[in-house]
């Protein structure tokens, strides 16, 4: 089933049965792309939108000199361009990072689906808020914390999005991302990035070695990188979460 | 209408530079990462010093 982990672990948004076979019913097509392959250009016309199955994806904008910042990960289970729906365009590209499977849903599928199921409409929309959500706590990342706080706080943010997806323990999990890609998301050289892993490797709060990311006190990372997952709006916060909230002092 | 905060305020802590592998790694003030080069991290410390410099004759003239 390709729509497994969409919306899965979302308060008051996890999809029935029939949504489920709904969104099954309207793949167009599915495909495996390679690593660091563009899949949609900014300003290019859509006629399509992206379930993500497997793999890891990325928005990004480049500089003038043609230095990324990237804007926005996608992990299994995020529908990550239904914004084209309605917008037509979108204003960033978006490519693989990893080898992803993808199931596309021709727009004309979406809009049957929002004529005749309101309730998965509303889901799907809450989809996209969830995105803008994550997307504030980026803003809040890059303009508010330090080196070592920006990579705790991306880390524990993609340990609770692949928590709800299925695909981490709370403290264990696989991210194929290179030192270069964790630069691009929290605007740090690939030397500074590496310096704060070998520092969170130190103070024995995280390692990041072979593709394989291991947390071994998830609330003290949360609390070095100010991570708080309200955000997430995950149906049930995990007990390796439970007593994580950022505070002010 | 936002709550009302402060908003940012000029820091009065310093950020921490060190030195490794033959870069210099700049951490705060506040949410400031930067690396650089040794001869670009010198020219930036020179440029503090100098606008710090100017910046306190300006407190000076405006304190009298």
């Amino acid at each position: 089933m390709f729509t497994e982990r969409f919306l899965r672990d979302k308060r008051g948004a996890s999809l029935t049965a029939e949504e489920r076979a709904r969104i099954e019913g309207a793949i167009g097509e599915v495909k495996t792309i390679a690593p660091r392959k563009i899949i949609a250009r900014a300003g290019e016309p859509l006629h399509q939108s992206t379930l993500l199955i497997e793999g890891v994806m990325s928005r990004y904008l480049d500089d003038r000199q043609g230095l990324r910042q990237l804007v926005a990960i996608h992990l299994p289970g995020d529908f990550l361009d239904l914004h084209a729906f309605p917008l037509k365009v979108l204003d960033h590209d978006v490519a693989t990072l990893t080898s992803a499977t993808v199931a596309t849903i021709p727009h004309a599928e979406l809009e049957a689906i929002t004529q005749d199921m309101p309730e998965l409409t509303r889901k799907l929309w809450f989809a996209t808020l969830l995105d803008a959500a994550i997307h504030r706590a980026w803003l809040f990342r890059l303009g508010r914390l330090d080196a070592t706080g920006r990579i705790a706080h991306f880390l524990c943010e993609t340990n609770a999005r692949l928590f709800s997806a299925g695909l981490s323990d709370g403290r264990r999990f696989a991210l194929a991302l290179t030192q270069a890609d964790l630069a691009e998301i929290c605007g740090l050289t690939t030397v500074h990035v590496n310096r704060v892993m070998r520092q969170l490797r130190e103070e024995g709060l995280c390692s990041f070695r072979a593709s394989l990311v291991e947390i071994p006190d998830p609330v003290a990372l949360a609390a070095r990188g100010e991570f708080d997952p309200a955000y997430l709006y995950m149906e049930t916060i995990p007990d390796f979460l439970s007593n994580v909230k950022r505070s002010r002092s | 209408m936002t709550p009302d905060t402060a908003g940012p305020q000029p820091e009065t802590e310093p950020g921490i530079a060190t030195a490794e592998g033959g870069l210099v790694f700049l951490e705060g003030p506040d949410g400031v990462a930067a690396t650089m080069t040794a001869d670009a991290a010198a020219r930036t410390g020179q440029n503090l010093i100098d606008a710090a410099a100017v910046a306190a004759t300006q407190r000076a003239s405006d304190e009298d």
